[in-house]
């Protein structure tokens, strides 16, 4: 005991200098350890995001509620701001009872509105304009609480109302119970699964790695201690001592630098996901491992370390310093992890099952962990045949020579983050085909669908729409149910009709020819709506709300349904204006397809509010060609997400790396300069230094990305395909971390380099 | 020797926080000589030596060599003077340890623009008159002390430099080793003619010196500069 807390002693002994190392340690196992904190605390944050969404979910199943004192009319007014998903709802009390959405203090009467913090600041802005409009610019009685937001920057709102009706409303008598979540296929779970390995290994390879921190310094500690009586068990407990000292250090840092985090999170949206402070806890049983797994990992590295140099009182020396590495039993785990892997290759249907997803995460740790084995001994091969060049890249590649292990482990990192990205990018890409549906929408032929319903005067509303500033084109038509005249409206005899213009009718079917007056009988597939059968010429027919009587003139022809700019092509009666008047009809739902340039977000919004005004159940969405499962998104974020968090802070650890080893070297800095050595030299051989050994890590990462990726898509049964571009981007984000490293280290290196530090009295 | 001094330091005064490394110390040194810096431990003659060299900047006075004002030039010129001009033998820790003896001795040459082979050729010719051609493909950390010297005042004696500055050359090694590093250091300075300033508190290694200045509590006594 007393020889372990020597060693504790020790860890801050020296002055400045031990105190930098303590530090410097402190900081590396903290980073991992708060990165391993904030990976515990992700199920608790998504649980808890989950829990407020059902606790303000307003729709009830089952039988319609009566008018009740303590029922609530709800409308759905959801919409979106510069791509930005906006929850509305549009209340309407029936009595003095009605509850409270989560967070809101007083109902909203009408004219008034309450909105979350983030939307009062939209409304507070200069762009207020773009959006208070579709409001109707009620007034702010308040703002929504936490417990009634999915996150801290949601925008949403309750707008009161005195109009509502049933129609177009449902009625509630209480908020909360969520409908069951879509539920997560086997190959979403995979994916789930590999992402997790993916995103917390990096952190364990550098969590080993920091704590090696202040390696050499303690050694020669150690051989001190050796010339004064310590034996070799007495130097391994001490070594103990110190680096488990360090590495509680480390995790009050850790636990310092997460709830530092925690506090910073609130002020962070990624893809429209904010979350609270108060959401991101890590579950206690995951906090109570990590606080005991951190030291114990610090003093079985240490240890293992302390097997390659041999502590005599003279000094140290490295007892593997000419020996190669071996390769062998680097295979090892990358072969086991394939063997995991091979019987799951010609698919994973059962990959729910709890014992084929540790297979799957097992297979995938160990081939990953493949890339941290195979890469000491590659850049020890590789740089062995390494030689010549300029002074700069002599004395980055001598170092490397001479100590290749320190640059592998920071590395290594990197590289197991690269991998695993390149082979998730891979099922990806292969999974999108999956999950992506086609919309069947055309955007060639239009840029936005604007729908309303039942206006009392549509031809003026799809003038307004057509008029909204940057708009530069579009065609509207008018629609309504059509009942046979004296049938029961059923699937034989009820229909639809369409009014507009040739243009605007000819986005519905194929009209050879059509001029004002004209009528059609337009035949979709067979599964294109009701059909149009029982509307033959002559027939007369009963138009929408009010029955307005109408008969089908006698030259009307039948031509072939096309399918319109979303993709919908049905059996319907085509009329152009001059054969129908339509503001006889009563009340008309509206179909406009408009044109405008994609890049200018501010028309889009002025259409929501133009078409808000008009109708508060309007649709407005831009075309596209593609959409993807909401499950499948999520995912994707959460991986982009995950990789950008790892890879900043990887890159942190990179930079403590790098300042310890520049720190360890200042001497010989000093002594450099000192004989005239220009700085740019020394700047160059910092960065051959970094890049040669990164340059390998990231070659390893691509060729077991593939290899990850090839065995993850056979699993799932996806024909073998490589994103390029996707590697590109991969490696390219890991060379960028580094070489902003590198960026980041010079000041230290020139604050090293000067002369002064030959100083040593 | 010219009668014109080849490197002076006039009234050099130097302070690290509240300590005083120097006061208007004075020193010439002349082309060709051995010039022994002596004084007790932390008298200020590693400093002194270090405002010689620019390697540090004093806080008042002036060091010129060649007649040049040292501390009006910018950076990259002091750099280039201790790389053309100057050569440096310290006590420890000044081999590359990453490099080959035959490296670590090159490295000058090729900080100058030197292509390897020849500089590596000039580096070989020089560990043969130290006296350690044996040690050429070794690295620092597998030669013993007095044969790191050796390689070390070979890399300072590469460039046919006009001054070296030796800082303790011979500290860390035994007396055997010591002289025999002193002799070689001595005769090879005399051969080129270049001078040496000699920093030590052994009267044994100061034995090897034209002449002593000697430093106490910053001070220069011995030589001052004449006015």
């Amino acid at each position: 005991m007393s020889d372990l807390l020597l060693g504790a002693r020790m860890a801050f002994s020296g002055g400045r200098d031990g105190w930098a190392r303590a530090v410097l340690t402190a900081f590396g196992v903290g980073i991992g350890v708060a990165l391993l904190l904030l990976a515990a605390a992700v199920p608790a944050t998504l649980q808890a995001r989950q829990a407020r969404g059902d606790a303000r979910y307003d729709f009830r199943l089952g039988e319609q509620l009566p008018a009740a004192a303590n029922t609530l009319l709800v409308s759905t007014f959801d919409t979106e701001f510069r791509d930005r998903p906006v929850r509305g709802r549009i209340l309407r009390p029936e009595g003095p009872q009605a509850p409270l959405p989560p967070g809101v203090a007083a109902l909203p009467r009408a004219g008034e509105v309450v909105v979350s913090p983030a939307l009062k600041k939209l409304l507070d802005s200069p762009d207020r304009d773009l959006f208070a409009p579709r409001l109707g610019h009620p007034e702010v009685i308040g703002t929504i609480g936490p417990q009634g937001l999915a996150g801290p920057h949601e925008l949403a709102f309750y707008l009161g109302s005195d109009t509502l009706t049933i129609d177009g409303s449902h009625r509630t008598d209480v908020f909360g119970g969520g409908p069951p979540g879509e539920e997560f296929g086997p190959t979403l779970i995979l994916l789930v699964v590999i992402i997790f390995v993916v995103l917390l290994l990096p952190i364990a390879v550098f969590l080993g790695a920091a704590v090696r921190f202040g390696g050499e310094p303690r050694e020669r500690r150690l051989a001190a201690l050796r010339l004064v009586g310590a034996d070799r068990r007495m130097t391994h407990r001490i070594a103990a001592g110190e680096a488990m000292v360090g590495a509680l250090l480390g995790i009050v840092v850790g636990g310092l630098l997460f709830a530092i985090g925690r506090q910073l999170v609130p002020l962070v949206t990624l893809w429209n996901i904010s979350v609270y402070a108060d959401d991101v806890r890590p579950s206690p049983p995951i906090v109570a491992l990590i606080v005991v797994a951190v030291p114990v990992t610090a003093v079985v590295v240490s240890l293992i370390a302390l097997r390659r140099v041999a502590i005599e009182p003279l000094g140290v020396t490295r007892r593997a310093a000419s020996t190669r590495r071996r390769l062998w039993w680097r295979l090892i785990p990358p072969v086991i992890g394939l063997v995991l892997l091979a019987p799951l290759v010609n698919g994973v249907s059962a990959v729910g099952a709890v014992y084929t997803r540790y297979q799957v995460a097992a297979g995938a740790v160990l081939l990953l962990i493949g890339a941290v084995t195979l890469l000491p001994w590659l850049i020890d091969l590789l740089v062995r045949r390494l030689g010549g060049g300029p002074v700069a890249w002599q004395l980055a590649i001598r170092r490397l020579q001479l100590d290749s292990a320190t640059s592998a482990r920071l590395v290594s990192g990197i590289a197991v983050a690269v991998a695993g990205t390149i082979g998730l990018q891979m099922l990806f890409a292969g999974v999108q085909r999956q999950y992506t549906t086609e919309t069947g929408e055309d955007t060639t032929r239009a840029t936005s669908h604007v729908q309303l319903f039942n206006i009392p005067d549509g031809s003026a509303a799809i003038r307004q729409l057509l008029a909204v500033p940057g708009v530069t084109g579009g065609t509207g038509t008018l629609w309504a149910g059509i009942v046979r005249d004296g049938s029961s409206p059923d699937q034989a005899s009820a229909g639809f009709l369409r009014i507009g213009d040739c243009p605007a009718l000819a986005e519905y079917a194929e009209l050879d020819r059509c001029v004002d007056g004209d009528v059609f009988r337009s035949l979709g597939p067979p599964d294109g709506g009701p059909s149009v059968d029982a509307f033959g010429p002559g027939t007369q027919v009963a138009v929408g709300e009010r029955e307005t009587p109408w008969t089908l003139p006698a030259d009307t022809r039948t031509v072939p349904a096309r399918a319109s700019p979303i993709g919908w092509q049905r059996s319907e009666i085509l009329a152009t204006p001059g054969a129908i008047e339509a503001g006889r009809i009563g009340p008309l739902s509206v179909d406009t397809y408009l044109d405008f340039d994609r890049d200018d977000a501010d028309t889009l919004e002025r259409l929501r509010n133009t078409a808000a005004q008009l109708s508060r159940s309007s649709w407005v969405g831009t075309l596209s060609g593609t959409t993807q499962a909401d499950r499948l998104t999520t995912i994707q974020r959460g991986l982009y997400i995950g990789i950008v968090v790892t890879l900043l802070l990887i890159g942190v650890s990179m930079l403590v790396g790098l300042l310890e080893q520049l720190r360890e070297r200042r001497r010989l800095l000093a002594m450099l300069v000192a004989v005239g050595t220009r700085r740019a030299t020394l700047a160059w051989s910092v960065f051959w230094q970094t890049v040669v050994p990164v340059l390998i890590g990231l070659t390893v990462a691509v060729g077991f990305g593939l290899a990850l990726g090839s065995v993850l898509l056979r699993m799932v049964n996806m024909p073998i395909s490589v994103s390029w571009p996707v590697i590109g981007m991969s490696t390219g984000l890991a060379a960028a971390a580094v070489l902003l490293v590198t960026g980041l280290g010079l000041p230290a290196l020139w604050r090293l380099m000067r002369p002064a530090g030959l100083r040593t009295e | 020797m010219t009668s014109e001094p080849l490197l002076v330091a006039d009234q050099l005064t130097k302070s690290f926080g509240p300590t005083t490394a120097l006061e208007r110390a004075s020193v010439q040194i002349m082309a060709g000589e051995v010039v022994a810096v002596m004084g007790p431990s932390g008298s200020g003659k590693s400093t002194l030596l270090h405002c010689l060299a620019g390697i540090v900047a004093p806080d008042s006075g002036q060091v010129r060599y060649q007649g040049r004002d040292i501390g009006a030039m910018s950076d990259t010129a002091r750099s280039a003077l201790r790389r053309g001009e100057f050569g440096f033998v310290f006590q420890f820790g000044q081999l590359v340890p990453e490099l080959t003896c035959l490296e670590n001795v090159a490295l000058p040459l090729r900080l100058n623009r030197l292509g390897r082979r020849a500089a590596e050729r000039r580096a070989a010719e020089w560990l043969a008159r130290l006296e350690v051609s044996e040690v050429a493909g070794k690295r620092p950390g597998e030669i013993s002390g007095g044969q790191g010297q050796r390689v070390a005042v070979a890399r300072a004696l590469v460039t046919a430099p006009k001054v070296i500055f030796a800082d303790e050359p011979t500290g860390a090694l035994d007396s055997l080793n010591g002289e025999r590093v002193m002799r070689l250091l001595t005769d090879a300075a005399r051969q080129t003619g270049a001078a040496v300033v000699l920093v030590t508190h052994e009267a044994r290694v100061a034995a090897y010196s034209d002449r002593e200045v000697v430093v106490r509590d910053g001070r220069t006594r011995g030589m001052e500069l004449a006015a």
